[in-house]
């Protein structure tokens, strides 16, 4: 009897798994490390996976060539006023959602109206257009900049002139959605959650996978993936056994210390010619509260950036794959410069400039807070920040906070300094300048209390400028004072986003930003 | 004759009590003959006091800090400057091993001491008084018991937040109550015990029979307790840090050197594995001394 | 007997009253709005403010936790903020998970334990019980995640015997249920030799043994039988460490069971889940434990007559 058992037990344990011997043609396999929370673009500014793959916008940035373009997606046509502030918009005809209905004009001025009514998230961009206050307090139904000329044509009326505006419509906030079969389940139900993008949502099982199937209603070319399941693993560990496995057909090496990386997929010659590699279009920086204490000094937060060795950040724990950023537009974006001297690694030097304000050794204290939900990347990133300030007599500490009490901390204006990343959701210097520098509230919330009052109504103003040059050129201005001069942060550097292809990946384009969400008709399958 | 008998009893055992000389002298003897008995638990005592000995003599053993950083030597196997090789910060290993020793036997022995005293106390209360007292502690005890241990664990660590200390107060909140259970039915038996009604009808008073009757009775248990109590409290701090629920870096203690080493299975698996093997060993030696210590103490405790 | 088994009932209830009360306050009082987790890198104060006072969490405790009770009662248990979905929904998906993964690790022990705990007895002092309760003692002295991680990598990595991670045939329930088993596993067999051991007093077991095979097997089957009280018992009281165990394998895994949905709750600080699988675990474990108090009456001939 227990004989039996023993040899039941040994034979169960024993039998091997049958690997999948052939996977499903068009079949394609992710995994990320946490479920999406919805699939409604207007309630998540994270997950994005969805809106971008069973939704369309007006527009799309892609890269063509290795450049960020905007390029037309359902409008066919546009025209701007002289004055920037009107729109007129011809739209693809004959676009149908996945369910039949057609989609019109209408549709794009509710998809509008919609994120103003939620009023959760991603609503800066229809904040633009002229009646937008109403729609977000109540007071009006619909968006009064906004006129629907027949099916296919409309106009939009901004209050405010914005020559970026296009770009901004490829956000993926800027998803339309159906007025005609809009349901109380959009963005939990797959089945309600109706686009009229190359993919549909057919199952969504929480914390487990999702599936998206090819739309056959879709009016662009097919992708060779015709399906795609996300699974949800948590463990990246996880992650690399399964895509070595071959059970995952693209891997995202995001999140993941650059030295397994090497080890595992760059020191490996097949998986090595498998990488690809884009830039994650924003940057990484080491912020400084300009309103507390010795900090208050811009002499001593220029100290504090040649105390810090980015080149040997970049180098040992990115393995080389980040770039050094120098200034507040972030490599890759639209009027990006390489007008800003990377500050030169100078412990001594920077001993005498602290000593030139007037800080001895160890008279300056510093916390560092750290989020401890961030990477293990970043907090060994602020470590070494920790060690480096310490050698030149600042007493940094570093100190952790659970990440609900550390964005708490964050927006309450006090945290005294802290490495923060900012991702560029459209490709202009707007969207970082403008949510970091735009409004003494919006300095203060993100603790960096930037003290310059005239500097930040010329960033709010600078939104304006019609003239691309001219616009171009303030903002390099802008850039040249905030950081050149008055050094509001440490600029530290841009990580590139790595994935490895699986073998039967034929080629992959990642989204232009880096976003780990991409668009699976970028993947083009053997 | 009975009264007699009962006298006689009660007074031999305040005697012996009086100057501690018997219960101390019984206990070494009870002691020393389990490590004859015993190797394996002689031998894990003295692998024990080593870890303490190592943990205390950490500076002295080691020329670098344990949250030394060294960026160009990132994960460097073991070599003869880094005898255990490096982390994924440069940092060394054996250092951090040290260091995290303290933590983690600090982690072991702290919560448990702290938890059989509030066990003991509840649980001597409960028994004795019983009523209402013990309703309301039992009731109590019912609730931390209700949860699944690992789940409580987590619960009061996000809502106290990371830390050394909050581990501590996690993992002591955690174990009073198995403790406080035990205990009471100690007492209970006690109670009914013959020296002890003898002692009630010389008119000793509630509180002074539990600190001098029950309570040494009850130490060879929580003796037992304590050391099998400690490995699971080790245990639990590295499966918090395994969640990413315990301590933070910079500091060092072993499960979080097993958590932050546990991505680099492939390229550098002794990140990982040497603070998995010394949970492990300690552990083993904490409940080979603990096994030793109840046949030699405490022998109804057997089935537990 | 039957009052006996109400006031078990009541107290349970009464435990199950008081893990809601603690829980809840414990989570109320922790620093941090979880609004503002929810709305990330994009959070406007305004909007959260307003979330805030939707989702009611701007109320007094006391009045949040009545009409927490209440709306638990009726059958709702809010709705997730980290997926989205209502929490009895989530709650249910994951325990059939959590439920097949707790059984074959159950079954995986008590076979193991058993049969090598009965072995140990017989063998008393022979090379097979060492043998066997040094490796259960090993056992419960490595940590959960160590046997997971390792039995994942080797076993399912290297040698690609089954799967890595995942729910999707009974093939991917074994490493999990052996992980969750080991150490289960340990202290059933160490249940089983000493129960063997006290019941089969030793000269039993040497006069068997002269008599041969055949007697050896019956004795042992009828110790074995006298010897499943307490270990049925205990069964159903491990019920409360499966659970334990299952939150660190689930993880390990991927496995959406209530462990991992814990864990998911607590790292989006997501408020009404964690509510809602910490209250429907402890009730699993309340539960279990009424369970083994009745199998002990039923299977206890002492106290049945006793009643």
């Amino acid at each position: 009897m227990k004989r039996m058992l023993v040899l039941l037990l040994i034979l169960c344990l024993a039998c091997p798994y049958a690997m999948a011997a052939g996977v499903e043609s068009g079949l394609m396999r992710v995994a990320v490390k946490t479920d999406i929370t919805t699939m409604d673009v207007a309630r998540t500014s994270d997950d994005y996976m969805i809106p971008m793959n069973v939704f369309d916008r007006l527009f799309e940035t892609r890269l063509v060539d290795g450049v960020p373009t905007v390029v037309r997606s359902l409008c066919t046509d546009y025209t701007v006023s002289a004055d920037g502030l009107v729109y007129d918009f011809t739209i693809r005809d004959g676009v149908v959602f996945s369910n039949g209905s057609p989609l019109t004009a209408s549709d794009v001025q509710y998809s509008f109206e919609r994120l103003l009514k939620i009023n959760r998230m991603n609503t800066e961009i229809a904040e633009e257009v002229a009646g937008s206050e109403q729609v977000k307090s109540g007071e009006a139904d619909t968006l009064s900049g906004f006129s629907v000329k027949d099916d296919t044509h409309f106009s939009v009326t901004l209050s405010a002139a914005n020559a970026g505006f296009p770009a901004e419509l490829s956000a993926p906030a800027m998803s339309i959605v159906d007025r005609e079969t809009m349901t109380e389940g959009f963005g939990t139900v797959p089945a309600e959650t109706v686009g009229s993008g190359p993919y549909t949502v057919t199952e969504w099982q929480a914390n487990d996978h999702y599936t998206l199937v090819f739309n056959e209603k879709y009016w662009g070319d097919a992708p060779t993936v015709k399906k795609l399941v996300v699974s949800v693993v948590p463990d990246v560990n996880v992650q690399n056994m399964q895509f070595l496995s071959g059970e995952l057909d693209l891997i995202d090496l995001t999140n993941q210390d650059a030295s397994i990386v090497d080890a595992m997929y760059k020191q490996n010659p097949d998986l090595a010619s498998r990488i690809v590699s884009t830039r994650k279009v924003g940057m990484f920086f080491f912020v400084l509260n300009n309103a507390q204490g010795a900090l208050r000094d811009a002499k001593v937060r220029r100290a504090i950036a040649m105390a810090i060795d980015v080149d040997d950040i970049i180098s040992s724990l990115y393995m080389g794959d980040a770039v050094r950023e120098t200034g507040a537009i972030p490599s890759g974006v639209w009027g990006h410069s390489e007008q800003l001297q990377p500050v030169p690694f100078d412990p001594e030097g920077a001993k005498a400039l602290l000593k030139e304000a007037g800080y001895g050794e160890g008279q300056i204290a510093l916390e560092i807070a750290v989020d401890s939900a961030s990477s293990g990347t970043i907090q060994n990133v602020c470590q070494s920040i920790r060690s480096r300030l310490r050698a030149v007599g600042i007493s940094a500490e570093i100190k952790n906070y659970e990440h609900a009490v550390w964005l708490e901390k964050r927006s309450s204006g006090e945290m005294e300094s802290f490495v923060a990343r900012w991702g560029m959701d459209y490709n202009d210097p707007a969207n970082i300048l403008y949510t970091f520098f735009g409004t003494a509230e919006k300095t203060r919330q993100r603790s960096i209390n930037y003290q310059n009052a005239d500097v930040l109504s010329r960033v709010a103003n600078a939104r304006s400028i019609v003239d691309d040059d001219a616009r171009l050129k303030e903002y390099q201005s802008l850039e040249e004072k905030i950081i050149g001069e008055d050094m509001a942060w440490v600029p530290l550097l841009q990580d590139m986003h790595l994935y490895c292809r699986g073998e039967r990946v034929e080629s992959f384009t990642p989204q232009w930003a880096g976003f780990s969400d991409f668009y699976a008709t970028d993947v083009v399958l053997k | 004759m009975r009264m007699n008998r009962q006298r006689e009893l009660a007074d031999q055992h305040l005697r012996r009590l009086e100057d501690g000389e018997g219960m101390v002298n019984s206990f070494r003897a009870d002691f020393f003959r389990m490590f004859r008995a015993n190797r394996l638990a002689a031998f894990s005592l003295l692998l024990i006091l080593l870890m303490i000995l190592g943990a205390a003599l950490a500076p002295v053993l080691t020329p670098y800090a344990y949250d030394d950083m060294d960026l160009q030597r990132r994960l460097s196997p073991p070599s003869a400057e880094h005898l255990l090789g490096t982390d994924e910060g440069g940092r060394d290993i054996l250092t951090r091993l040290l260091y995290g020793a303290r933590v983690s036997l600090m982690i072991g022995v702290v919560p448990t001491v702290l938890s059989i005293l509030i066990g003991a106390l509840l649980g001597m209360l409960a028994g004795w008084y019983g009523g209402i007292t013990d309703t309301v502690i039992m009731r109590l005890a019912d609730i931390v018991l209700a949860f699944p241990s690992m789940l409580l664990a987590m619960l009061m660590m996000f809502a106290l937040g990371d830390g050394i200390i909050n581990v501590v107060l996690t993992l002591a909140m955690m174990n009073w109550a198995s403790v406080a259970r035990i205990v009471r039915a100690e007492t209970l038996r006690l109670k009914n015990a013959e020296y002890i009604d003898a002692a009630r009808t010389i008119g000793v008073s509630g509180p002074v029979m539990l600190l001098r009757h029950i309570l040494p009775n009850c130490l060879p248990t929580l003796i037992v307790l304590f050391t099998l109590n400690v490995p699971t409290a080790i245990l639990t701090e590295s499966s918090l840090s395994f969640l990413g629920l315990g301590i933070q870096a910079p500091d060092a203690s072993w499960g979080l050197m097993v958590n932050a080493g546990k991505n680099f299975l492939f390229n550098a698996p002794w990140l990982s594995v040497i603070p998995g093997l010394t949970i492990m060993v300690a552990v083993l030696a904490f409940n080979f001394l603990g096994d030793g210590l109840r046949d030699a103490l405490d022998p109804h405790l057997k089935d537990r | 007997m039957k009052m006996k088994l109400l006031s078990r009932l009541g107290q349970s209830v009464i435990a199950l009253l008081g893990v809601a009360l603690l829980l809840f306050v414990m989570l109320r009082v922790i620093p941090g709005n979880p609004v503002a987790v929810l709305m990330g890198e994009h959070g406007d104060d305004a909007v959260i403010a307003r979330m805030t006072e939707e989702l009611g969490l701007d109320q007094p405790i006391l009045t949040q936790f009545f009409r927490y009770i209440g709306d638990c009662l009726r059958g709702n248990f809010g709705t997730s903020y980290s997926l989205g979905k209502p929490v009895l929904q989530l709650m249910g998906d994951a325990f059939v998970n959590t439920l097949q993964l707790s059984l074959a690790a159950a079954v995986f022990a008590w076979v193991l334990g058993i049969v090598s705990g009965v072995i140990a007895a017989v063998r008393k002092n022979g090379i097979l019980d060492h043998l066997f309760m040094g490796i259960s003692l090993v056992g419960v002295s490595i940590p959960v995640f160590m046997t997971a991680v390792l039995l994942q990598y080797f076993i399912a990595f290297r040698l690609h015997w089954l799967p890595i991670s995942g729910m999707a045939g009974w093939q991917s329930l074994i490493l999990p249920a052996v992980a969750l088993g080991w150490n289960s596993a340990g202290s059933v067999a160490r249940l089983v030799r000493s129960t063997l051991l006290d019941i089969l007093q030793e000269d039993y077991i040497d006069t068997a043994r002269a008599k041969g095979r055949r007697q050896m097997g019956v004795l042992v089957f009828h110790a074995l039988r006298n010897a499943m009280l307490p270990v049925v018992t205990m069964m159903a009281l491990q019920f409360s460490s499966l659970l334990s165990g299952a939150v660190i394998t689930e993880t390990v895994f991927s496995i959406n069971g209530i462990g991992r949905l814990a864990v998911q709750a607590i790292s989006g600080r997501d408020v009404p889940l964690l509510q809602g699988t910490v209250l429907f675990a402890t009730a699993l474990v309340i539960l279990g434990n009424l369970a083994a108090d009745m199998l002990y009456s039923v299977l206890d001939p002492r106290i049945r007559k006793g009643g």
